[in-house]
């Protein structure tokens, strides 16, 4: 598992790549926390190359939407794969973290 | 007895290592059992690493050995079973076994509820300091 960032005028996008488990989920967490810190508080996590995602991962990215939106800004997923798609739809949680097409997307109507 | 036309397990210290490794094994799995729909692949593998990592997080040694975390999992005709073991442990908290989905803005406590979610049957066995949750699937 590993993450990237990068930051554009609008907002950042946090690249998440392998499997999102309770091993990488604090990672994911650290990483938001200093994109955030950064001044960043519009983040996009992709996880086009996120092919598994667990209970751990959710709950991380919950986390995250939390401190980016503590920040006065938003936190929003993009590239859904499946597994991921039915983890989300499982725990209800399709209706909080709303799933764009593309990063680029995701802050597009606004 | 059911034929078992594939199996993979591992057997090891209950950590994250054991996390990557069980999930190393779903995927050979997979590749010898090729003919598994992967909706079946899908949800089977989400229901497992659940439970291994809910043994991770919180089984709690019952003495001085550490935790050790069993998985041996079976593809058979028409079902896929699971066995997920912590030897060496507690009996988990009640509040562990929590299978109730919590608020929207809960970090944590979806493991269980997601687990029952994904499978057919959800079997929980306590037997001389081991804790194993047998999962089944039908296919």
């Amino acid at each position: 598992m590993q993450f990237s960032y990068e930051v554009n005028d609008s907002y950042a996008e946090v690249k998440s790549v392998g499997r999102l488990n309770m091993v990488a989920a604090p990672k994911l967490r650290e990483v938001v926390a200093e994109v955030v810190a950064g001044g960043s508080s519009r983040v996009v996590v992709n996880l086009a190359e996120t092919d598994f995602m667990d209970s751990s991962g959710l709950g991380a990215l919950i986390g995250c939407l939390k401190a980016a939106r503590q920040a006065g800004g938003d936190l929003r997923i993009a590239g859904v794969q499946p597994q991921v798609k039915m983890v989300l739809e499982l725990t209800n949680m399709d209706r909080v973290l709303t799933a764009y097409p593309t990063a680029e997307a995701a802050f597009g109507d606004d | 007895m059911t034929e078992v036309i594939a199996r993979r397990g591992f057997h090891g210290p209950s950590n994250e290592e054991a996390i990557e490794a069980i999930h190393n094994e779903l995927d050979a799995l997979w590749d010898d059992a090729s003919f598994v729909p992967d909706m079946d692949r899908m949800t089977f593998a989400t229901a497992v690493i659940e439970a291994a990592a809910n043994i991770v997080q919180h089984a709690l040694p019952v003495a001085e050995k550490p935790v050790e975390i069993d998985v041996d999992i079976s593809v058979r005709p028409t079902r896929l079973v699971a066995r997920v073991s912590a030897f060496n442990a507690r009996e988990p908290f009640a509040n562990d076994m929590q299978a109730a989905m919590p608020d929207s803005d809960a970090e944590s406590g979806r493991g269980l509820a997601l687990i029952e979610a994904l499978v057919t049957t959800v079997t929980f066995e306590r037997q001389d300091g081991t804790n194993t949750w047998i999962l089944t699937r039908n296919t």
